[in-house]
């Protein structure tokens, strides 16, 4: 039996058979194409948005170091400076050690040179009066043609030149 | 105009019988599985054309679905998008002159009104409780408008598609009767007339082309192939051509058979979304008047 639906008809049958392909349609499509592929564009979203998450906590970590670097850096040059004040410091305070040092040295030896000339000088001094009190003895020897008490005369005879050198 | 043809009758409970409709319904669902199939196999991270142009298209239908019912509602994507699918290709399957548009046939638009009507009816008693649902028609004025949401909706896409299919065969024998007077008038004033509106037609072809006006162009080669067809019908080769069903009925089908199966699609399943998004209201309006 051949023939037509009426055109405003409702067929039992063909609204199952609709209704039937409907919810296969329904259930192929939720399966092999709406959910994977929702699943994928969550997926990738969730990827970038951790990607960008790591990349954001990678450039804070970056500044975070630049910064600690920064002071550290800031750190050493004071430290610098401060072993370079330290070093003047010393080496002006060891200059002048030493400058006081040879000064020291230097006046020492002087005095030492000083002693030395006086003391040489006095020996000479005395040898000088030696040497004139036995001139003075040879020739009061020569000049009284006797001989006189030596230790007496040299008595005299110092305490002469003495007395000139005293006047002198 | 008839109503869908039964190819044959199975002879079980009574009689099941097979319609063009059943047949659409069912290339409609094989086509729709096959592609789907199809496109939502090796997906990739990376994804190719074709995959960016399904997970687009994917992606339009969830954004569409959680605008109109919101995010809460997301999982009700498949089924509406199902429908969308359904609707738009079963109403452009009958642009295949082979198969019968599938939402021309009021059982199947009712069946989907149905389908949204009980889905409807289910989410209000899951989600706001049985009694909530039975106080609803305290006012018998709400069976009336629940009578008439599904058969609105069934009417209103199966007259679109089927008011549109009954304009367009309607276009295609009154042009193909104009067209046969047309010859007619030509061929009784003689060889000469043919030729001269087919040199007419081909003068009009040439300005339009010249100028780029595609009116003068198209009735330019109305005016060619009515000369020619007045010529065949002249020596006898051929009777009655319908010239003018040639190109014409393209412009209107346009509108009758793609536009308006969008269009209806559309309509079917934003109604669709709103009716269950009411019955699905955000988690935390649940029990709430």
């Amino acid at each position: 039996m051949t023939g037509f639906e009426s055109i405003v008809g409702i067929d039992p049958w063909t609204a199952l058979f609709t209704f039937l392909n409907m919810l296969i349609t329904f259930a192929i499509l939720a399966k092999f194409l709406f959910k994977p592929i929702k699943k994928m564009i969550d997926d990738r979203q969730k990827e970038i948005d951790d990607k960008f998450e790591a990349a954001e906590k990678a450039k804070s970590d970056a500044e975070a170091l630049k910064g600690e670097y920064e002071a550290k850096l800031e750190g050493a040059k004071d430290e610098r400076d401060r072993i370079v004040r330290d070093a003047v410091v010393r080496a002006t305070k060891r200059e002048e050690e030493i400058l006081a040092e040879a000064r020291e040295g230097a006046n020492a030896i002087r005095e030492k040179a000083h002693a030395d000339i006086e003391q040489e000088k006095k020996k000479a001094l005395n040898e000088v009066k030696n040497e004139i009190s036995s001139i003075s003895i040879g020739i009061a020897e020569k000049v009284c043609e006797k001989e006189i008490d030596e230790k007496k005369h040299r008595e005299l005879v110092l305490d002469f030149i003495n007395k000139m050198g005293e006047a002198s | 105009m008839n109503g869908p043809k039964i190819y044959f009758v199975i002879p079980v409970l009574g009689g099941i019988p097979i319609t063009q409709t059943a047949v659409s319904s069912f290339v409609v669902m094989l086509i729709l599985c096959t592609a789907g199939i199809l496109l939502g196999r090796n997906l990739k991270k990376r994804p190719g054309r074709a995959q960016v142009l399904t997970e687009k298209l994917v992606g339009m239908l969830y954004d569409l679905v959680e605008n109109t019912m919101g995010k809460h509602n997301s999982y009700w994507t498949p089924y509406i998008g199902a429908l969308f699918l359904s609707s738009i290709f079963g109403s452009l399957i009958g642009m295949t002159g082979v198969l019968r548009s599938t939402t021309s046939d009021l059982s199947t638009t009712l069946t989907w009104a149905l389908m949204t009507s009980f889905i409807c009816w289910g989410c209000t008693i899951k989600n706001f409780g049985l009694l909530k649902f039975l106080k609803g028609y305290v006012n018998p004025m709400n069976i009336i408008s629940d009578v008439a949401q599904p058969v609105s909706m069934a009417f209103r896409h199966f007259g679109n598609i089927m008011g549109g299919g009954v304009l367009m065969s309607l276009l295609y024998s009154a042009l193909a009767s104009v067209s046969v007077i047309l010859i007619g008038l030509v061929k009784t004033n003689g060889i000469v007339c043919a030729c001269a509106v087919m040199l007419i037609g081909a003068g009009l072809l040439v300005w339009g082309l010249k100028k780029k006006k595609a009116v003068r162009g198209a009735l330019g080669g109305i005016f060619i192939l009515l000369g020619i067809a007045s010529i065949l019908e002249y020596l006898g080769v051929f009777t009655g051509v319908p010239v003018l069903t040639l190109g014409i009925p393209g412009v209107l089908s346009l509108y009758f058979d793609i536009f308006s199966g969008l269009v209806q699609a559309l309509v079917f399943s934003l109604l669709t979304m709103v009716y269950v998004g009411n019955a699905c209201p955000p988690p935390q309006d649940k029990k709430v008047e």
